[in-house]
């Protein structure tokens, strides 16, 4: 255990040093957001911890003042950077809050949740289709690779990434570049909310299911059954939640 | 995303194979093509189809050839550029380390904006002594100068860090002089249907990591088109697993893929994991 925990340090200290090298000429103030956004969101830099001035800022990153500044803003708005003026001042890491799922599934109404669900259906059903066409041996590996680092993932988000990873490269298989972004661009609307659907749904051993079967079709090259597991997995996930925006209060 | 030839399996029970009477000649002739063209094999091709060649098809080939020659022209020198890096920083002393690295942008920077949409060189895991994953990699970028691709190459936050997986590394790792990666969708860097060449890097037979170029694939069908469409029956590019790189009828576009069919012969592209396909009723 000690010895797990050192290596951790070790490991958490150089990436520590990594957050601070310097940032190319070329980079933007959404590098710098970028950088310091991951490393608080990570835990990198603790919650209420102080960052360097911004010149000290700009001199280790290799960046103007002016972009640490703007960076700082784009922080502050994202709720990741606290500054306080005067005595004791600066700017601090803020650990970001949990997303509250509920608090975003009571935003959306219910016709708008059956039309996200519809609309992610279509697109995971066209791409698993056309996946199952298409793919060659290749393609499959990576999808049994990523249902076994599923298998084996020790925390929630971890799974939580895995499974993104498992549908973005489903949708890559399809060949299609436009597929694949529409996936994407989904996965970071309603990904959070399908997700707490499915582990709602009878946890992660049916999913697990659903995942497997989905690259068997694939694999097998049965492209209908690949679209309709595809839709399944989704509509599934989909009619859940909308079982759940009925039952929350207004 | 693609593997080497082993995995070339042509199935005509797929759906997206033509329905076609039979695929046994084609079948062999396919495997034996991309036999010879591994990404992982010397080329030595065999005489897969009759020796003569049309003028029109050898016109295809050397597009097909020249255009690959100028990607491959350039990994070269990042290669030279970077075992030379790495000499020179040993030499002094003192363990490679990221920075060192930079030394590359004005050759990557200049190789960028012709057909080469993205290069770099990309460390093998623990070769460099600040950060056991690292990739130089630069991308040309509509807006002004290049940009470097600054992935999260953190275990602990991403479920995309692992780029030894790949075969764009793992061609050049196992020892393949060439590696001709893709049709894939590059989801890791520009959501571009794209094609990856890659070479192995080596200091005193030592693998360091991978000189690679992204290619978009509309580009290299723009490049050979011209001389694919001479072609006066169906032709089209396969890669090594039967894959459609680029193609002069719209019934094998690029993305679908050739798992053999009655009435094709498979002529290898001579150094390249890469095969002409074309009907055989002239």
């Amino acid at each position: 255990m000690r010895r797990a925990s050192d290596r951790l340090g070790v490991a958490v200290s150089v990436a520590r040093l990594a957050v601070f090298s310097p940032v190319d000429n070329t980079a933007r103030v959404d590098v710098v957001v970028r950088r310091l956004g991951d490393a608080i969101a990570l835990g990198l830099l603790a919650d209420g911890e102080q960052l360097p001035s911004e010149a000290e800022l700009a001199g280790r990153l290799g960046v103007s003042t002016v972009t640490v500044r703007e960076a700082l803003m784009a922080l502050r708005q994202r709720g990741l950077v606290e500054t306080r003026r005067g005595r004791g001042g600066g700017s601090f890491a803020r650990a970001p809050l949990e997303p509250d799922v509920s608090e975003r599934l009571a935003d959306l109404a219910v016709d708008e949740l059956r039309d996200i669900g519809d609309h992610y259906a279509a697109i995971a059903g066209a791409a698993a289709r056309l996946a199952a066409q298409r793919s060659l041996p290749s393609d499959v590996t990576p999808l049994w690779r990523s249902l076994d680092e599923m298998a084996a993932a020790e925390s929630s988000a971890q799974l939580r990434r895995l499974d993104g990873r498992f549908h973005i490269e489903v949708a890559a298989a399809s060949q299609s570049a436009r597929l694949t972004r529409e996936e994407i661009r989904l996965q970071a609307d309603i990904g959070p909310l399908l997700w707490l659907s499915h582990e709602d749904l009878g946890g992660h051993d049916e999913t697990a299911a659903q995942h497997r079967a989905i690259a068997e079709a694939i694999g097998a090259g049965d492209a209908d059954l690949a679209r309709d597991l595809a839709e399944r997995h989704v509509l599934d996930a989909t009619d859940h939640l909308i079982e759940l925006r009925l039952r929350l209060r207004e | 995303m693609t593997t080497r030839s082993d995995t070339a399996r042509p199935d005509a029970a797929r759906s997206d194979a033509p329905p076609g009477p039979g695929p046994a000649t084609p079948r062999a002739t396919l495997r034996a093509a991309s036999r010879a063209t591994s990404a992982a094999a010397v080329p030595a091709p065999p005489p897969a189809v009759p020796a003569v060649t049309a003028p029109d098809e050898a016109a295809v080939l050397a597009r097909v050839r020249d255009t690959a020659e100028e990607v491959f022209a350039a990994l070269a020198d990042v290669r030279a550029a970077t075992a030379g890096r790495a000499r020179a920083v040993r030499r002094g002393g003192r363990a490679l380390v990221s920075a060192d690295l930079a030394a590359l942008r004005p050759l990557l920077f200049g190789r960028l904006g012709t057909i080469i949409a993205g290069i770099g060189f990309i460390a093998a895991p623990g070769l460099l002594a600040d950060a056991p994953w690292y990739l130089e990699w630069w991308q040309e970028s509509p807006a002004g100068p290049p940009v470097q691709l600054l992935r999260d190459l953190d275990p602990s936050s991403s479920a995309f860090y692992d780029y030894t997986h790949w075969d764009w590394y793992t061609g050049p790792e196992s020892g393949a002089e060439r590696t001709v990666c893709g049709p894939y969708v590059d989801y890791l860097c520009t959501d571009e249907y794209s094609l990856t060449l890659s070479v192995p890097v080596t200091l005193d037979g030592v693998f360091l990591g991978v000189a690679a170029a992204d290619v978009f694939v509309r580009r290299f069908q723009a490049a050979v088109l011209p001389a694919l469409r001479e072609v006066p029956v169906p032709a089209f590019l396969v890669n090594a697993q039967g894959r459609v790189v680029a193609s002069n009828t719209a019934r094998w576009v690029a993305g679908s893929v050739y798992r053999g069919a009655e009435g094709f012969a498979v002529r290898p592209v001579p150094g390249l994991p890469l095969a002409l396909v074309e009907g055989t009723g002239r």
